[in-house]
């Protein structure tokens, strides 16, 4: 059909030839003006097949929250709801305007968020554990960040969609695969919560859980366990969030207490944390520092920079090193064979840096599911 | 209110539109091919005008392949994302005998967890690791070899 078309316009003259080349050259004047547009709205497009991904993983998140809450802690009546409710709740962030006193506004901010999660799960699981309950705030936690994912990748979308703006649409479309990593690393942390099994931020907590273990334990701080170990001379003064429940404690509470107990008479500080991993860093590379090795909100970190500056102590830090992707996932190997190499570098820091007859003290910084002491 | 499950049909608007992109590089793509082939046929007559043919007609090829690359973020692979289940083991060890064993995790284990009485021995075991088992697809590799 082609060639007869072809033949036909050759017979016809240079006429029909001209007005198919115009045609063309119109076509393509079209497309040149309208190529941004068609761009547009293939952005939209891709940014729609992710949040239809966000959202199957967000609903199963519910779902999966819902359900874990009712085998658990066997609530009477329907749960969904008030779930709903909570997957929509917000916290607005603290006033900066004026620093001063920020600390102690975001302990008590943080306090109080943390009361709202107790008190919630409490009511939702009335027949769970301690233990299951943290695991529990962990869960729904999970299921918010997810939900908030989801809605702020659908604002974007619509509103890119009703101004049709390549800019607005831009702006999310840049950063989409960079939230899709986010989203699949919440959501594998959904069957760690789920079943209480350790995380990847729980190498800090079992690395002190090894130099621990078997030794008297005592609280020291709100969902903080300590413990006197002796090694080679020296006393070392081992920490971390109260396991197995999924919590994090308040470790900055814990060393203050530590070191106010001891009166300052602390030779070195040494922290164990999970670190963010630079793409080519093997999984599990462990690497030593210095300073206060926490994450979070900066709570913490400033309270232990200021009590360890007060005494003059040295702070010596152990990253473990992690892709996003693992921080709250079910352990990897690497991860956990890595918290062995973690513990050695601890004895030969405590060596290197200290005497016989020194007090060391050392955090394992991290959430601690799945992980005893 | 916003956006409930009852919005489908918006989402569904948006997919219309983006077919009606896919129609236009379509068009663009036949356009450009046909132009190609009055390139090919006029050549032998009318060299200039069967250069300006093919001129259009690879102009209209780049134009796609540029739209279809350029508009291709990394995330748009077909990989379904979804709430993945994993593989993860308990392993138990006697601090009496050393017995070993593993097995697939259950809910309530937790690391130094005294768990359940030796098979060999009198002793109780403990669990010293619990750890997903590796993904064996070979699809990540290892980039701290070779770099």
């Amino acid at each position: 059909m082609v060639l007869l078309f072809g033949q036909i316009l050759q017979t016809q003259g240079t006429d029909l030839n001209t007005i198919l080349q115009m045609l063309y050259s119109f076509a393509f004047i079209i497309y040149l003006f309208y190529a941004q547009k068609i761009q547009t709205l293939q952005m939209l497009r891709q940014i729609e097949v992710t949040l239809r991904k966000v959202k199957t993983v967000k609903e199963e998140a519910r779902n999966q929250t819902i359900k874990t809450l009712i085998e658990i802690g066997k609530p009477t009546g329907d749960i969904a709801p008030r779930v709903d409710r909570f997957i929509d709740f917000f916290s607005i962030g603290l006033e900066s305007m004026d620093p001063a006193g920020i600390v102690d506004k975001m302990d008590h901010f943080l306090k109080t968020n943390k009361h709202i999660y107790e008190a919630e799960v409490k009511v939702l699981a009335p027949n769970a554990t301690p233990t299951e309950r943290n695991n529990l705030e962990n869960l729904i936690e999970v299921s918010q960040a997810l939900n908030i994912f989801y809605k702020i990748i659908r604002h974007y979308y619509l509103l890119g969609k009703k101004t049709m703006n390549i800019y607005v649409i831009m702006q999310v479309h840049m950063i989409l695969p960079q939230l899709v990593q986010m989203v699949e690393a919440y959501s594998s942390g959904i069957q760690a919560f789920e079943q209480g099994m350790p995380i990847g931020d729980g190498v800090g907590p079992i690395v002190a859980g090894k130099l621990m273990h078997g030794y008297p334990q005592r609280d020291i701080a709100e969902e903080i366990v300590a413990a006197d170990v002796p090694y080679e001379g020296r006393t070392l003064v081992v920490f971390k969030a109260k396991g197995p429940g999924g919590s994090v404690g308040n470790p900055d509470e814990g060393l203050i207490n530590i070191i106010e107990e001891h009166k300052g008479k602390v030779k070195i500080i040494i922290m164990i944390d999970a670190a963010g991993k630079l793409e080519g860093e093997p999984v599990g590379q462990v690497s030593e520092g210095i300073g206060a090795a926490i994450g979070g909100s900066g709570k913490e970190k400033f309270k232990m920079e200021e009590v360890t500056n007060k005494y003059k102590i040295p702070m010596h830090a152990i990253a473990i090193k992690e892709g996003m992707e693992h921080v709250v996932a079910p352990l990897v190997e690497p991860l956990f064979d890595a918290t062995d190499k973690a513990v050695e570098s601890v004895k030969r820091i405590i060596m290197d840096y200290t005497e016989p007859g020194d007090i060391v003290v050392i955090a394992g910084i991290g959430n601690t599911i799945g992980v005893g002491q | 209110m916003g956006e409930k499950p009852g919005n489908e049909s918006k989402t569904a608007a948006g997919m219309q539109v983006s077919w009606v992109a896919y129609a236009a590089i379509l068009v663009v793509g036949l356009l450009s091919l046909f132009s190609l082939y009055m390139g090919f046929i006029n050549y032998p007559d009318n060299s200039d005008i069967a250069i300006i043919y093919m001129f259009i007609g690879a102009a209209g090829f780049a134009a796609i392949g540029y739209m279809l690359v350029r508009g291709k973020p990394a995330s748009a692979k077909n990989e379904p994302l979804e709430v993945k289940k994993v593989e993860v083991f308990t392993t138990l060890e006697c601090p009496k005998c050393q017995q070993k064993r593993v097995r697939d995790f259950k809910r309530g284990d937790y690391v130094f967890k005294d768990d359940e009485p030796c098979t060999r021995c009198d002793g109780m075991m403990m669990i010293t690791k619990i750890a997903r088992k590796k993904e064996e697809d070979g699809k990540k590799k290892d980039e701290s070899n070779w770099l």
